[in-house]
C-alpha cells in the first residue's frame, strides 16, 4: 500500500477508505466539479480554464494539457478518444499507483471534464500490466460509476455520454511512450509511432486521440472547481500546481509528498524525507525518475520546476526523486541505468537499438575494472549519437543519464579505470 | 511546389516526402546523396533506419527525409559537417553488432553497409566488446538463406511480405538490442515473390539459395534485358561473367515491375545455358534421319523444300507459326517472308498458365502481343489448313502450339505436310515432324524489342554469346529469303535496318524502333503501357 | 480445442470492447496465459485465427512484452525489482539469497515446477524497496526472512 507523508488537495482524501467508493467520493464534493463543467460550462470554457491554470502534463514531458486538447480536431465526425496514460514506469516513479488505488474516482472526474472538453466519446485507461491490484480497483470504479449513472448514455443526468475501457499493459517500459502505448492499446507490439502524424490527427485506432497523464487527469477536477487563479496559488508562475514527489533511494523517510511544484529539491530531500541514513551524506540525486540527469550533493538547492532544473541540464520528469548517499559507485547506478534502457529498448531506431547495447556493455566493462580511459570519451560520444535523433525520446532519455553521470561523477568512472576495480566496497551490490 | 536542396530548387508535387519527391525527379543517389536503409521507394515508410537524416531550414533538429513532407519553399540541407556527423552515428552504431564478415559474405560487393561505411562513416566500430551471437544459417525456406548476426533490422522485408505478395511471413521478435528477424516456428517463407527480399536486403543478411557463392558480384557485369518467363517483360539485370548468366535482378521499371519479379521469372535465366538447348542444324535425310549439318546446308534445304512446295501447289500451300517468343523484328522478317512468297496463312500460338494480380501473366511468352501487333492471328486457322491439306509445307517457329492445346498431343495433324521448317531455342517434340531443324538465339543472345502484354516495347540485347552455332529467327529467315531469291532480302541481316523498317511500315510501332525505345521501354501506338 | 470455450468466450467479450477486435489481443493473451501458463505455438496458431491476423504477429506481440511467455513457466511468478531505488536498498542481495534459497538463477525455474524466479524493472514501488511481485501481488519493504517465507508458502 502506497504511504503518502505529505497532502495537499490531489491526496487529501487519500488516507481515507470511503474515498475509495463512489459515495465516499461524493460525500466529499467528488463529481461536482464534472457537473459544473457539463451543465455550466462550454467545452472551449474548460479547455482555456486548464489553459489558464496552466496545468503541465504530468507525464514527464511536462506539455502543457489545456493546448494538447485544443489539437483535438472539432470539426470530424469520426470519433474522438481519451487515453489515460496509467502506465507508470519510470524507475522512481510511483506516484500513479496511488491515485489509482486511492483516488479512482478524481482521476475518472478528470476523465469526464477532458472528455466534455475534446469531445471524446469514449476514454481507454490503459494500466501497466504489473499494476493488477491498483487496476482492479479502479475496474470496481469504473464499474461503480457506470451503476450511478456517472459514466455511460447519460452521464450525471445529461445528455453527454461517456465511456471508459480499462486495459492492461503487458510489461513494457516504453508503452509510456503515448504512441507506444497507443500501438500497445491496438495489439501490436510498443512501438512508437513515427510523427507526423500526431495522435490529435491519428491517435487511437486512428481516431483523433487525447493521451494524459492519471495525475494530469487528477489535477483538473480541482481546476475547474476552483478555478485556475486558485491552481496557480500553487507552485511557481511558470509550473503551477502541486505534484507528487516519490522519493526512494538513501533517505530516512522514503515516499510520496504532495508539494508544490517549485519546492526546493534540498528541502524535499533534507527536511521532508529526512535526508540520509545517520553518519551518511548525500552524494548525488536524480530529480525526476531515471531518464531525467543525476545532481551532485552541491546543485540541490533548486526549485523543483523545469524552468529552474533546466539551468542545472537536468528536469522534474515525473518527479521521483533518487537519492544516493556517499557509499554509492556511480558506475555502478550507470550500469543499471543502462541495462534498464538496452532492456526496455524497442528496437526500432538505429541509434537506440544499438546504443543502449553498447553503452551498457562498456559500463559493464568500466565496473569490473576493465576499462580504459577513452571508453569515457566513446559513452559520451555514443549518448550524443543518440540525442535527438530517434522517433521518440526513449533515446534521449537513455543518453541522458549516462551524460549526466559523466558530468558530475566522471572521477568514479576514472577511479574504476585506475584502480582495475570498484573502489567503493561499501556501495550497494549489482 | 518548389523546395531547395543542397542550394539547387526543384519543383515537386504536394504531399510527397522528401525522399519520395527526389526519387520522383530520378534525383535520388545520383544528383542528390540521402543514404538511406530502411526507405524503399516501393514500400510503406518505416522511419526507423534514421540514416536519410537531413537538415530542414527552420526545423531544430534533424529530419528524417524519408517522412518529412515537403512544404513549399522548403530548404533542405543533406551534405553539411552536422548531417554528416549523424550519418556517421548511424553507421558506427549500425557496425556495433554487424560481424564484419565481409570477406566470406555473398553480398560483399553490392553491400549498402559496406558501400555507405566507406561513404559515409567509419570503416568499423569502436567497440570492444563482443559482438552478439545469433543464428548465421537460418533456412527460412525453398528460396532464402538467413543471417541473422548480419540483420541490421531495417525491416524491408518484413513490410515487402506484409505489403506485396501479402503473405507476411517474416516478422521481428523480442525487442532492443535482442530483435530477431525469422519466421513462426514450422512456418517458411515460400510465396511466389520471396527471392525480392534476397535483393531489397540492404546487408547480406539475406541471400537466395539459388546465387549464393556462384561468383563475387564484381566480376559480374550488368546487362539491362526483359524476364521472357511471361507477357509482363519485367525488366530485368542479367548478371553476366565468363559468357554465361547468372542470375536475373530485378530492373526498376515503375510502368512495368516496379522494383520485383517473380521467383519463377527470376530463375527462367536457367534457360539460356540449359542442356536442352537445341544446338545444331539438322536435315533429315534420305534414311528419314535427321543428320547434323553446317547452317548454311540447312538454309538450302529449307529453301529447297519450299521452292519445291511453291512449285508444286503455289504459295498458298506454304504457312507459317510464328513464335510469341521471337522479337518482333524477327517476326516483321517472318511477315516480309510470308508477303515476298504470296503465302497467306499464318498465326501464332501461346502457352497459358496462371496469372496472379501482381505481375504474372497468363501468357508464358514475351511477346504474344508483339505477334498480335504484327498481324499474327491464331494458330488454330493454320492447322486447320494443315489438317485439310490445303497447306504442304510449314515454316514454325518456336513449339508454343504443342503446349497450347492446338494439337491436343497429337504430332500426326502435322503428317501429312511434305515439309516442316522448324527454329527453335530448346528441344521439342516438333523435332519428330520437322525436315529441317535450325537453332536460334535466346532473347538474351540478340538485339531487339519484345512487347509485353500492355503494349510496351521492350529493348533486349545480346548478354552472352551462344556457345554454338545459332542465329536470330530474323537473321534466319533472312537468309531464306535470299536463298529463295526473294525481293527485299537482298545484302546481309541487319537488326538495326530491319528494326527502322519495322518502325516505318507498321503504324503501331511507329517511332519504336530498338534504339529509340530507351531502357525504360516505350508504348505503342494505341496501347496504354 | 486449443483454447477453451470459456476462454473462447471471455475473448469474444473482451473484443466488443475494442474498435477493432486486435485491440482485444492483449486481453486475449492473459486469457489463455491464465489457462496454461503460457502461449505455445498452436495457441498462437488459435489466437492468430480468431483476430484474423497471422500467427507471426501474435508471437512478435508475445515476444516484445515482458510478462507473456511463449515456453512453460513455474506455477508462481517471482520477481524481484532490481531497478535503481531497490538496488539501492539491497534488492540485489534479497535476489541472490533467494536464488539460493531455491536453488537456481534467476530466469530459471524450480525442478519441481513450482516458481519462476526472475528480476524485473521497476515496478512502482520505489520508495517500499527492496520488494517483489508474487504473480499478481506485490510484497514491499522486505528483508530475506519474509520473502523466503513468502516463497514457500507457494504451493
Amino acid at each position: 500500500m502506497s504511504k503518502i507523508w505529505v497532502t495537499s488537495y490531489l491526496t487529501e482524501h487519500s488516507g481515507d477508505d470511503a474515498f475509495v467508493t463512489l459515495s465516499g467520493y461524493r460525500a466529499r464534493g467528488g463529481y461536482e466539479a464534472a457537473r459544473k463543467a457539463l451543465t455550466q460550462m462550454s467545452p472551449d470554457e474548460v479547455t482555456e480554464a486548464v489553459k489558464d491554470a496552466g496545468l503541465q502534463g504530468r507525464g514527464g514531458a511536462g506539455f502543457s494539457a489545456g493546448l494538447k486538447w485544443s489539437f483535438m480536431p472539432k470539426d470530424t465526425d469520426k470519433p474522438k478518444y481519451l487515453v489515460c496514460n496509467a502506465d507508470e514506469s519510470e524507475p522512481g516513479s510511483f506516484k500513479d499507483r496511488l491515485l489509482l488505488e486511492r483516488t479512482p474516482h478524481q482521476m475518472l472526474e478528470g476523465i469526464l471534464i477532458a472528455a466534455w472538453a475534446t469531445g471524446a466519446e469514449k476514454t481507454f485507461v490503459y494500466v501497466r500490466g504489473e499494476y493488477a491490484e491498483p487496476g482492479r480497483i479502479v475496474e470496481r470504479a469504473i464499474e461503480e460509476a457506470y451503476a450511478e449513472g456517472v459514466l455511460g448514455e447519460k452521464v450525471l443526468g445529461t445528455d453527454f455520454r461517456h465511456d471508459v475501457v480499462l486495459t492492461y499493459g503487458a510489461g513494457a517500459y516504453i508503452c509510456g511512450e503515448e504512441t507506444g502505448l497507443l500501438e500497445s492499446l491496438e495489439g501490436k507490439k510498443g512501438q512508437p509511432r513515427k510523427k507526423p502524424p500526431f495522435p490529435a490527427q491519428y491517435g487511437a485506432f486512428g481516431m483523433p486521440t487525447t493521451v494524459n497523464n492519471v495525475e494530469t487527469f487528477c489535477h483538473v477536477p480541482h481546476i475547474v472547481r476552483h478555478g485556475p487563479d486558485w491552481f496557480r496559488e500553487f507552485g511557481t508562475e511558470k509550473s503551477p500546481g502541486t505534484t507528487l514527489f516519490g522519493v526512494s533511494g538513501h533517505v530516512k523517510r522514503p515516499g510520496l509528498y504532495e508539494l508544490p511544484l517549485g519546492t526546493r529539491l534540498d528541502e524535499i530531500v533534507f527536511q521532508h524525507a529526512g535526508g540520509p541514513p545517520e553518519g551518511r551524506k548525500v552524494k548525488g540525486v536524480i530529480p525526476g525518475g531515471m531518464s531525467m540527469p543525476i545532481l551532485p550533493a552541491s546543485q540541490l538547492d533548486v526549485p523543483m520546476a523545469n524552468e529552474f532544473l533546466r539551468e542545472r541540464k537536468t528536469m522534474l520528469g515525473t518527479g521521483g526523486i533518487m537519492v544516493m548517499d556517499d557509499t554509492t559507485c556511480m558506475v555502478r547506478v550507470a550500469s543499471v541505468v543502462t541495462y534498464f534502457f538496452r532492456d526496455e529498448s524497442c528496437g526500432q531506431c538505429t541509434q537506440c537499438r544499438e546504443g543502449t547495447g553498447w553503452m551498457h556493455k562498456i559500463v559493464q566493462r568500466i565496473e569490473r575494472g576493465a576499462g580504459a580511459r577513452e571508453d569515457l570519451d566513446v559513452l559520451l560520444d555514443v549518448a550524443g549519437k543518440m540525442e535527438g535523433q530517434t522517433i521518440c525520446a526513449f533515446a534521449d532519455a537513455a543518453a541522458w543519464p549516462v551524460q549526466g553521470l559523466l558530468r558530475h561523477f566522471r572521477e568514479d568512472f576514472e577511479a574504476h579505470v585506475e584502480h582495475k576495480k570498484c573502489p567503493f566496497p561499501e556501495s550497494f551490490e549489482l | 511546389m518548389r523546395i531547395t536542396v543542397d542550394g539547387r530548387e526543384y519543383e515537386v508535387e504536394s504531399g510527397r516526402t522528401i525522399l519520395q519527391a527526389l526519387d520522383d525527379l530520378g534525383l535520388l543517389m545520383s544528383e542528390v546523396d540521402i543514404p538511406h536503409y530502411c526507405w524503399h521507394p516501393k514500400l510503406s515508410i518505416d522511419g526507423s533506419c534514421r540514416l536519410c537524416q537531413v537538415e530542414v531550414e527552420g526545423i531544430p533538429k534533424l529530419q528524417i527525409a524519408c517522412n518529412t513532407l515537403v512544404q513549399d519553399g522548403m530548404v533542405v540541407r543533406t551534405q553539411n559537417e552536422r548531417v554528416q556527423r549523424a550519418r556517421e552515428g548511424v553507421m558506427e552504431l549500425l557496425l556495433v553488432n554487424h560481424p564484419l564478415d565481409c570477406p566470406i559474405c555473398d553480398q560483399a560487393g553490392e553491400c549498402k553497409l559496406q558501400d555507405y561505411a566507406f561513404e559515409y562513416g567509419v570503416p568499423h566500430a569502436r567497440t570492444k566488446e563482443p559482438r552478439r551471437a545469433l543464428k548465421k544459417r537460418v533456412d527460412l525456406g525453398p528460396t532464402i538463406l538467413l543471417d541473422q548476426e548480419r540483420c541490421i533490422l531495417c525491416r524491408r522485408c518484413v513490410r515487402f511480405c506484409c505489403e506485396v505478395p501479402e503473405t507476411g511471413e517474416l516478422g521481428v521478435f523480442a525487442r532492443g538490442d535482442r530483435s530477431v528477424l525469422d519466421t513462426f516456428p514450422g512456418m517458411e517463407l515460400d510465396n511466389p515473390y520471396s527471392m525480392n527480399v534476397a535483393d531489397i536486403c540492404p546487408v547480406g543478411a539475406l541471400t537466395t539459395k539459388d546465387f549464393r557463392f556462384k561468383i563475387r558480384v564484381w566480376f559480374l557485369e550488368d546487362v539491362p534485358g526483359v524476364c521472357t518467363g511471361c507477357a509482363n517483360g519485367c525488366n530485368v539485370h542479367l548478371g553476366v561473367a565468363n559468357n554465361k548468366v547468372y542470375r536475373y535482378v530485378p530492373r526498376r521499371n515503375d510502368a512495368v515491375n516496379e522494383t520485383w519479379i517473380c521467383d519463377a521469372g527470376r530463375l527462367s535465366y536457367r534457360e539460356i545455358g540449359a542442356p536442352d538447348r537445341l544446338q545444331h542444324p539438322q536435315v533429315r535425310g534420305a534414311d528419314g534421319r535427321l543428320a547434323v549439318v553446317p547452317l548454311a546446308d540447312a538454309i538450302a534445304a529449307a529453301a529447297g523444300r519450299l521452292r519445291k512446295t511453291l512449285d508444286g501447289h503455289g504459295p498458298g500451300a506454304v504457312a507459317a507459326l510464328a513464335s510469341p517468343h521471337a522479337t518482333n523484328e524477327d517476326l516483321f522478317v517472318l511477315r516480309r517472308l510470308l508477303a515476298a512468297l504470296g503465302a497467306e496463312t499464318a498465326g501464332f500460338a501461346v502457352v497459358r498458365g496462371e496469372a496472379d494480380a501482381l505481375l504474372v501473366k497468363q501468357e508464358k511468352a514475351a511477346n504474344a502481343a508483339g505477334a498480335r501487333a504484327l498481324g499474327f492471328g491464331d494458330a488454330a486457322s493454320v492447322l486447320e489448313r494443315v489438317r485439310s491439306r490445303d497447306v504442304r509445307a510449314l515454316v514454325a517457329l518456336g513449339h508454343d502450339v504443342l503446349g497450347a492445346g492446338h494439337l491436343h498431343g497429337d504430332l500426326s495433324a502435322l503428317a501429312g505436310l511434305e515439309t516442316v521448317i522448324w527454329l527453335d531455342t530448346h528441344r521439342a517434340a516438333l523435332e519428330s515432324a520437322a525436315h529441317v531443324v535450325i537453332p536460334v538465339r535466346h532473347a538474351a543472345e540478340k538485339d531487339g524489342t519484345l512487347t509485353n502484354h500492355a503494349g510496351r516495347v521492350q529493348r533486349v540485347r545480346p548478354a552472352v554469346e551462344p556457345a554454338f552455332e545459332a542465329r536470330s529467327e530474323g537473321e534466319v529467315l533472312w537468309r531464306l529469303g535470299a536463298e529463295l531469291g526473294l525481293d527485299g532480302f537482298e545484302g546481309g541481316y541487319d537488326v538495326r535496318a530491319v528494326s527502322k523498317a519495322l518502325a516505318e511500315a507498321v503504324p503501331a510501332f511507329r517511332g519504336l524502333d530498338l534504339d529509340a525505345v530507351g531502357e525504360g521501354g516505350a508504348p505503342l501506338h494505341g496501347a496504354d503501357a | 480445442m486449443v483454447i477453451s470455450e470459456q476462454g473462447r468466450a471471455a475473448i469474444q467479450k473482451e473484443m466488443a470492447r475494442y474498435p477493432e477486435k486486435r485491440g482485444a489481443l492483449l486481453p486475449a493473451l492473459y486469457i489463455v496465459q491464465r489457462e496454461k501458463g503460457h502461449v505455445d505455438r498452436e495457441t498462437a496458431i488459435a489466437l492468430a485465427e480468431l483476430f484474423e491476423v497471422r500467427p507471426i504477429e501474435v508471437l512478435e506481440v508475445i515476444t516484445f512484452y515482458n510478462m507473456f511467455y511463449d515456453r512453460p513457466q513455474g506455477r508462481h511468478h517471482v520477481h524481484v525489482c532490481t531497478n535503481l531505488p531497490c538496488s539501492l536498498r539491497g534488492a540485489r542481495s534479497l535476489l541472490r539469497e533467494l536464488e539460493a534459497h531455491l536453488g537456481i538463477h534467476a530466469g530459471e525455474t524450480t525442478a519441481d515446477g513450482r516458481i519462476t524466479l526472475g528480476h524485473e524493472e521497476c515496478l512502482g514501488a520505489c520508495a517500499y524497496a527492496p520488494m517483489m511481485r508474487v504473480d499478481e501481488s506485490y510484497h514491499e519493504d522486505l528483508d530475506a526472512a519474509q520473502a523466503k517465507s513468502i516463497l514457500d508458502g507457494l504451493e
